[in-house]
């Protein structure tokens, strides 16, 4: 397909104008690409080398110190630190527990919408609402709900006979109320692409399986699931990937606490750095998860064969 | 006979089924719209109400007080300016080159595998946590001497926008029938013609759905702004915010007022580009 064209002869020649206009024709494809890898490169490979070279030193907080080479030392530490085993617990527990329970709402909502009231595209506009909502103002409305003296969650719970509780509070709560605040905002995300993706299934297949009496549970499983397939795939990609760096509803609502019941990955580094000034150690647990979110993310997409 | 029962047996069945599924759609329509309303609500209470026991489910004495504190006597409004000129900034400058490099990726041929590679590549950097480059990111404008302004906000945010909007553009262009370039090119158009003329036109649903998106992401950012900015004159929106919640105190009705007006113009711009929101991503990216 346009083999003659980006080979930039035959066409470029009869072309008007002068020789630099003609020399950027001919390298278009170059050009064209090249602003967004030059960016990139500038703010992804800088960042990279700087925390490798940040993660094999010991970094004083004091400015005038000269950094200390400790080589894997950093590295070494992971494995005793018992807040990080905390914190790479809650951020597995949290990511898992979330996105299936956003899956399978999303997806079940989609179904529903799709089914039953396709023309109320003012509906899905309102269901859609919480994912573009600033993750602050979510953080901080579901703070007021969970509020244990006078938040509107405890005075349903009296109203309904059920022990009241101190939900981000509560050491057992904390997580569970992090993750329904979670699930409140980006439950929308998924019931958005799988909206997308069900709004492009072909009509053919379905009337075939319904001359063979195929029922609709077996259509489902054999004829929705298969399309939507890549559509999953991206939206679990995204999402995990997401949940991974969760950082705003936990620096809002718990700060971490109570005793470390949701002090997440981002949470803890951002404290290893600013609160115990150390950015060497810091570097070393970002290194960390960028590496199991890279390793994940490509298995995941070679699997899913997301990238060709 | 035999065949009517079940007919009739089948109908109330579907009835039934549609009953509960509208009982569903509404379950899910209350549960996304309360917390929004009571924060809606509580920005309109006086503290004394907010704090009443039992709730107030409606402001029995509405005042506009907390937007009076929150608009007039601290800077929300400049904080606002500058999330919408940031986020604005951020969305043009990943749109234009995320386009042009999302076509590249889609039409042209290149050398040894690139376009495969360059476009993993572009799609790894979106992984990186935002925590991740913050420490280098901050010393880099320190260095720059950047910090505290606005674009040293918008660099970082076109950072994680402009994979994503390559990605978005990419599998757009892909969807869309070459003919019509090549028609234009066979015509006399130049390449880059074809593109501007033929291409981008026909992708429009696409370059709004990516620009939504990276508008609604930049809007919202929290963690690189906390760290990038400290002066009111660069700080945003949820910066902002979240300044009110303090070791001593929150200021539950001022952060309802500022956070109900954070929402306010993006729930209003949703319902504006609705349409592009789902044509867009149906006919684009969410194939692969």
């Amino acid at each position: 397909m346009l083999k003659s064209a980006s080979d930039g002869t035959s066409t470029a020649q009869s072309q008007p104008g002068g020789g630099l206009e003609r020399w950027a024709e001919r390298h278009l494809r170059y050009l064209m690409l090249a602003p967004t890898v030059l960016i990139l490169l500038a703010l992804t490979i800088f960042p990279s080398l700087y925390m490798f070279y940040a993660a094999v030193h010991r970094i004083s907080p004091n400015p005038d110190l000269p950094w200390e080479f400790v080589g894997a030392g950093n590295f070494a530490r992971l494995l005793s630190d018992a807040q990080f085993h905390v914190a790479l617990r809650n951020t597995i527990v949290f990511t898992v527990v979330a996105v299936t329970a956003e899956f399978l709402l999303g997806l079940g909502l989609a179904l529903l919408l799709d089914k039953f009231i396709r023309r109320l595209t003012f509906l899905k506009t309102v269901l859609m609402i919480p994912m573009m909502l600033p993750p602050i103002a979510v953080a901080i409305t579901w703070k007021l709900i969970y509020e244990p003296q006078f938040g509107v969650l405890n005075e349903i719970m009296y109203r309904l006979g059920l022990p009241l509780q101190a939900w981000a509070g509560d050491v057992n709560l904390a997580m569970f109320s992090i993750i329904v605040a979670d699930v409140w905002q980006w439950t929308p995300f998924i019931f958005l692409l799988m909206l997308a993706g069900l709004a492009s299934l072909p009509v053919e297949p379905y009337e075939a399986a319904a001359l063979d009496g195929a029922s609709s549970w077996r259509q489902f499983w054999d004829l929705t699931i298969p399309f939507l397939k890549p559509v999953i795939a991206i939206a679990l990609l995204l999402r995990v990937m997401d949940a991974l760096r969760l950082f705003d509803l936990v620096f809002i609502l718990t700060g971490g606490g109570p005793a470390d019941r949701t002090k997440v990955l981002s949470l803890y580094i951002y404290q290893v750095a600013y609160r115990f000034a150390d950015p060497g150690y810091a570097a070393a647990i970002s290194l960390f998860v960028l590496f199991v979110t890279i390793v994940l993310s490509t298995w995941f997409m070679k699997r899913m064969r997301l990238a060709d | 006979m035999a065949t009517r029962t079940l007919h009739r047996r089948s109908r109330t069945k579907e009835v039934l089924t549609r009953l509960l599924a509208y009982l569903a759609i509404l379950v899910a329509l209350i549960l996304t719209l309360f917390p929004i309303y009571w924060i809606a609500a509580n920005s309109f209470k006086f503290d004394i109400d907010i704090f009443a026991v039992p709730p107030e489910w409606l402001p029995r004495n509405p005042t506009l007080k907390h937007y009076q504190e929150a608009f007039i006597q601290r800077p929300f409004l400049r904080y606002a300016l500058n999330s919408f000129l940031v986020a604005v900034g951020t969305t043009i400058v990943s749109v234009v080159f995320g386009t042009m490099a999302g076509y590249a990726l889609a039409r042209f041929h290149y050398p040894w595998q690139w376009r495969k590679q360059v476009s993993f590549w572009i799609l790894s950097t979106r992984m990186m946590p935002p925590i991740v480059s913050i420490i280098p990111l901050y010393l880099f404008f320190n260095y720059f001497q950047m910090l505290n302004t606005k674009s040293a906000l918008v660099i970082a945010y076109t950072a994680f926008n402009l994979p994503f909007a390559t990605w978005m553009m990419k599998s757009y262009f892909q969807d869309l029938p070459v003919e019509l370039e090549e028609a234009a090119v066979v015509d006399g158009d130049t390449r880059w013609g074809a593109f501007l003329h033929v291409a981008l036109p026909l992708a429009r649903p696409g370059l709004a759905a990516t620009a939504i998106f990276c508008l609604i992401i930049s809007w919202n950012e929290f963690l690189l702004s906390l760290i990038i900015t400290l002066t009111e004159q660069s700080q945003t929106l949820p910066i902002g915010i979240a300044g009110r919640v303090t070791q001593y105190n929150t200021y539950w009705g001022e952060i309802s007022a500022a956070g109900f007006m954070a929402c306010v113009p993006i729930v209003i711009f949703a319902f504006i580009v609705q349409k592009h929101l789902v044509r867009g991503l149906s006919l684009g990216a969410v194939k692969g």
